[in-house]
């Protein structure tokens, strides 16, 4: 059967490998099984992405409104809207402005609203048809940082008595309004963010248990061979941190594609408070996090796999 | 390690038929024994209780002294380690090189990969199959993926060889071949053990031989234990 025959059948001893390229052979697996099967790491990457990006989406707007509402927040401030034609707008700005707990005034007259307005619509013909501004002057008036907001309230109360004023909006009412939106964006992120972690879960544990089946006649010979326990788990929680991961990475995919779809939209609604577009949070710690949530998540569900899986398994 | 003891072994399947009946053995270390018997007779029952695949229902099983059915898992792994297994249905990884089959034990065992290639090769030329060793089992005769079964059951240096019905699908030639292979690595000092219904090969081999009817020795060279 063969030619020249060794004296001894026996091969030399072995030599003990260590850990690490246990790990590395473990990894180069992995990589070979997963790319030989594109379409379905494609698939478990967009699923578990998916279930990944909407909770993330959910939570970096929650931080962004925050954020936002907190910079307002600091800013509190009263909008006084006058009567069409009052003339009362620019006495009353001077004497906003002596207050002590007022940080500025800023006067729109009816001219600059209707170039505003102009600035911003298309309706330059419609407004050429009619006699009058029909846009009323207002006043901006931000108090300061530590003004006392009970004595807003007041101020607002009082302003409504002065001539010439049509209504006064205390901006923090609709402050209130989104902090509310946010504490309820963050509460639903949490929900969320809990089903869906269990579904990436449950997708990795189910795409394990295929590379389970695919593999189960080397995982006989291995225990049979005596293979150790850790041996045998080994490549399937590789798996599900390989899966994990790339849905991670998909998801912060998702979630830029997203706010590029998003921003100019967005940078147009803050223009109309005078407030330009930052957006806070999606960087490189943010991407690094759906990575690495993406990579613990998919070892939980490779880890649920496996002892479900190994624990029946017949060497024979 | 070597000597390998059945103290009034039973083995009953939870459908109740019992494979082994009060069967008591003794292969001592370094020697080769042939295992007959009808099908169904308690060859692979009797192999697999060896390889702790199955625990007995009744008695003991001592290799070197030691109840292998009492072995924790990491000395059940260690016992393993020293056990090379061939089997009739080759039991051989589709999707993978010959090489990479050969070298399954060694990298179970966590050899480098210069000391695993220079072994694996030393295995396949051994079996002839050095020239076969990028290929997958697919592309093999039925003959030539049983050698590789043994190349991969022989590859880690085991002290107790077991093979089952190894030449169930071969030509009679190229069992002699397979017999003469599994004689060598016995007077290499391994305890081979080889289960088969041939009756011309094993009388052609000279070997003591145990024959099972029914679960039962019918008749032994083994000492009883």
């Amino acid at each position: 059967m063969s030619g020249k025959r060794p004296t001894s059948p026996w091969p030399p001893p072995p030599r003990r490998s260590s850990w690490r390229r246990d790990h590395h052979r473990v990894l180069q697996d992995v990589l070979d099984f997963t790319s030989n099967r594109v379409a379905t790491s494609l698939l478990v990457w967009t699923l578990v992405g998916i279930a990944l990006a909407l909770p993330a989406s959910l939570m970096l707007a929650q931080s962004n409104l925050s954020r936002l509402t907190a910079d307002w927040g600091g800013r509190p401030g009263i909008s006084v809207y006058f009567e069409l034609g009052a003339k009362d707008a620019p006495l009353l700005a001077v004497r906003l402005e002596e207050q002590p707990e007022v940080e500025s005034v800023q006067l729109t007259t009816q001219d600059d609203a209707l170039r505003e307005f102009l600035a911003y619509t298309n309706l330059h013909e419609a407004l050429a048809d009619l006699e009058t501004n029909p846009l009323p002057a207002s006043l901006r008036v931000t108090f300061r940082v530590d003004a006392d907001l009970s004595a807003l309230e007041a101020e607002a109360t009082r302003l409504r008595q002065e001539n010439g004023v049509a209504e006064v909006v205390v901006e923090r009412t609709w402050l209130q309004r989104i902090n509310v939106a946010g504490r309820l964006a963050q509460r639903l992120g949490i929900v969320m963010g809990a089903l869906f972690a269990v579904g990436a879960v449950l997708i990795t544990s189910t795409t394990v248990r295929l590379a389970i089946e695919a593999q189960l006649d080397e995982l006989k010979v291995m225990k049979l061979v005596g293979a150790s326990n850790a041996q045998i788990r080994r490549p399937f929680l590789y798996f599900g941190a390989f899966y994990g991961a790339g849905g991670g990475l998909f998801a912060a995919m998702l979630v830029s594609i997203a706010l590029l779809i998003l921003e100019a939209p967005l940078r147009e609604l803050l223009g109309s408070f005078n407030e330009t577009l930052e957006l806070h949070g999606f960087d490189f710690r943010f991407v690094l996090g759906l990575f690495a949530t993406g990579a613990a998540l998919g070892i939980v569900g490779a880890m649920l796999a496996v002892r479900q899986r190994l624990s029946r398994l017949d060497v024979l | 390690m070597g000597r390998i003891e059945f103290h009034n072994v039973t083995k009953r399947y939870p459908s109740g038929f019992n494979a082994l009946k009060d069967v008591s053995l003794a292969f001592e270390e370094g020697s080769m024994w042939f295992l007959t018997g009808h099908s169904g007779a308690g060859k692979t029952t009797l192999l697999k209780l060896l390889l702790c695949v199955t625990p007995p229902t009744q008695g003991q099983i001592r290799v070197n002294d030691v109840n292998i059915s009492q072995l924790n898992a990491r000395n059940l792994r260690y016992y393993r380690q020293h056990l090379g297994t061939v089997f009739q249905d080759h039991n051989l990884l589709t999707a993978r090189t010959v090489f990479d089959n050969v070298a399954l034990p060694l990298r179970v065992h966590g050899m480098s990969e210069r000391d695993l290639g220079k072994r694996v090769r030393a295995a396949l030329t051994r079996v002839g199959l050095l020239q076969r060793e990028s290929l997958l089992p697919t592309q093999l005769s039925v003959g030539e993926q049983q050698r590789v079964g043994i190349a991969r059951a022989v590859v880690s240096r085991p002290k107790i060889l077991l093979a089952d019905e190894p030449t169930g699908n071969l030509d009679p030639e190229l069992s002699r071949d397979i017999m003469a292979l599994f004689q060598q690595f016995n007077q290499a000092g391994a305890t081979v053990i080889v289960a088969s219904h041939d009756r011309n090969l094993i009388r052609s081999m000279d070997k003591p031989v145990v024959e099972l009817s029914h679960g039962e020795v019918a008749y032994g060279d083994a000492h009883a234990a």
